[in-house]
């Protein structure tokens, strides 16, 4: 079939709505999407370049700051599969406490996410709303780790300090502050009817594209597709872990799908803090030679980390495998192709929740 | 209709209420808890440079000399704040945070050991690793320019062209040889293990 191309219309590198500089090709008919393509490469960093040859001291700070939205996931998972080639254990408290901090990660995460949907559709109230509770989170998190992103909370033989009480007191009120306080603006997310006319039924993702084009994280969530790494994790298997699935595969259903594995998140920390025994956090070990294929759930789908390390705990050869970049090409060829108008591009792109950093790494 | 219900619904809440009469932005406070750039304590410095070796930036830190004791020093540009320094020092000479006191708490115990590696192919034998290896002036004060030594007890030095290891086992992990090294030739791979002392 012939296609008339009215303009080719170009969005970004930079513009307001986005966190970070890529840009959307989208060849349009009126207000009408015929096709989208997304272009990267403007901040690429080269850092798997730069952690070759490097002792693993130095690379666990280099892995964190692939992504500085989800900096703990990179440092948990580069962490984890060092553990895994030196067959390293570590103590059961630093197990939950790694899970605690993980999880706080994902909730800033995924609440700056909704954050910037909301701020897309141009309902800057929820927007700051949201915006103003990852705040609490963050906090909890600089409570935690002594920093708000890049914790270095995570070591091989487990973590560098414990939780006592007093802050384990504290980050249970501000739970309970996130609880009450996000169920109100989910149900202002849910029940606004300019929301709805923004985000149901736009842009949506069909389980079988999304399948094809291997969605992961939360935008394959949302289109019915259960996976997610943290079910084969065995920690996460301790705390009864199940995944977020939704059916509706729009807009609205990634950003509630967030929200609810938001609440998930919190629910996850309290059983942590109610399993976790009192004990060592710090159990020790040497990073050995070997090689490894490590995946897990970063919050916006699977990471995979494939190293090689040498007898000295150096890493001779490394590549990382980061979600964005599934999402961002499923986004362009399924989410964006025949979107009714050119105003929901924006929409529809930060709903699958791009990371450009972690993408060019 | 729904939507403005909602409105007025939110602003009547007396959360809301209250703030918006005493609208009032709170100062901006450095809690006690957040992981500063490392400061120096009032402990003497031994010059161990445990804090060089654990250190994940480049040249984030040094240990100088000046006006006779040694001291560490931190280049704010280049440290990233990730206390591992205050962790490794033997002697609590630095404090960051909570991160000393959390230390003690757990008497956090590291040990290490330390490997070179030198790539013969890219070598050029310039003598800067030698040189400048803190160790090796200590050990030899007359260590030439070239990276020479008379003596068979420095660490490493040059001959016959290449850099030589004589000595691995003195070395500390300070990796002032590979920040000083053109071509990137020489590693040093820094085996560390931290356990907790106390809780163990
Ligand atoms: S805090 Fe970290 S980066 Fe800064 S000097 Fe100490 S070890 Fe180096
Ligand atoms: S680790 Fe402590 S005692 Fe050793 S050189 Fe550094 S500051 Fe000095
Ligand atoms: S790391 Fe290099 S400079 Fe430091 S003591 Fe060892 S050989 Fe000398």
């Amino acid at each position: 079939m012939k296609k008339t191309v009215d303009i080719s219309l170009p969005v970004g590198p930079v513009h307001p709505l986005f966190k970070e500089p890529c840009r959307i090709k989208c060849e349009t008919r009126g207000e009408y999407v015929l096709s989208a393509e997304v272009e990267l490469g403007y901040v690429k960093k080269g850092i798997e370049r730069i952690m070759r040859g490097r002792p693993w001291q130095e690379v666990m700070f280099l892995a964190e700051r692939v992504c500085g939205i989800c900096s703990v996931i990179h440092n948990y998972t580069f962490i984890e599969a060092v553990e895994k080639i030196s067959g390293i254990i570590p103590p059961e408290r630093a197990a939950y406490l790694r899970v605690i901090v993980n999880e706080l990660d994902r909730m800033q995460s995924h609440l700056l996410a909704n954050y910037s949907y909301c701020y897309t559709i141009e309902h800057e109230t929820l927007a700051m709303y949201v915006l103003n509770l990852r705040e609490t989170v963050m906090d909890q998190l600089e409570l935690i780790t002594g920093a708000r992103v890049t914790c270095a909370y995570i070591i091989p033989g487990g973590v560098r300090w414990d939780l006592p009480d007093d802050r384990a007191e504290s980050l249970k009120s501000a739970l309970d502050h996130i609880d009450s306080e996000l169920t109100r603006f989910v149900r202002i997310f849910e029940t606004g009817p300019f929301i709805a006319l923004r985000s149901k039924g736009i842009g949506i993702l069909t389980k079988e594209a999304a399948e094809a084009a291997y969605a992961v994280g939360p935008t394959a969530r949302a289109s019915g597709i259960s996976v997610d790494c943290r079910s084969d994790h065995p920690t996460y298997q301790a705390l009864g872990f199940s995944p977020v699935v939704r059916h509706e595969g729009d807009n609205y259903a990634r950003i509630m799908a967030r929200f609810d594995e938001v609440f998930q998140s919190v629910n996850l920390i309290r059983s942590a803090l109610l399993k976790m025994q009192p004990g060592p956090v710090r159990g020790g070990g040497v990073i050995q030679a070997g090689s490894i294929q490590y995946r897990m759930e970063a919050p916006r789908g699977e990471l995979l980390y494939d190293l090689v390390t040498d007898e000295y705990g150096r890493i001779l050869e490394i590549a990382i495998q980061t979600p964005s970049i599934m999402n961002i090409q499923v986004c362009a060829h399924e989410m964006l192709t025949d979107a009714e108008s050119a105003a929901d591009i924006t929409s529809i792109f930060i709903s699958s929740d791009p990371c450009i950093a972690c993408t060019e790494r | 209709m729904t939507s403005i219900i909602w409105y007025i619904r939110e602003f009547l809440r007396p959360a809301w209420i209250s703030r918006f009469l005493t609208a009032k932005t709170e100062p901006l406070v450095t809690p006690p808890y957040f992981r500063d750039f490392p400061v120096t304590t009032e402990n003497e410095c031994t010059q161990c440079l445990a804090c060089m070796m654990i250190c994940p930036a480049p040249e984030a830190i040094i240990v100088v000399k000046r006006e006779g004791v040694w001291r560490p020093e931190i280049t704010k540009g280049h440290c990233i704040r990730c206390g591992l320094c205050v962790e490794a020092c033997p002697e609590d000479v630095l404090a960051s945070g909570r991160i000393l006191a959390t230390k003690k708490e757990e008497k956090l115990l590291l040990s290490g050991t330390y490997h070179i590696s030198i790539n013969p192919k890219t070598c050029m034998g310039c003598g800067n690793c030698s040189v400048v290896c803190p160790v090796n002036r200590e050990i030899d004060p007359s260590l030439r320019s070239s990276g020479t030594s008379r003596s068979n007890e420095v660490i490493m030095r040059v001959d016959t062209g290449q850099n030589k290891i004589l000595h691995e086992e003195k070395c500390t992990g300070c990796k002032t040889c590979e920040e000083h090294c053109p071509n990137n030739a020489i590693r040093v791979a820094r085996v560390v293990e931290a356990t907790e002392g106390g809780k163990l």
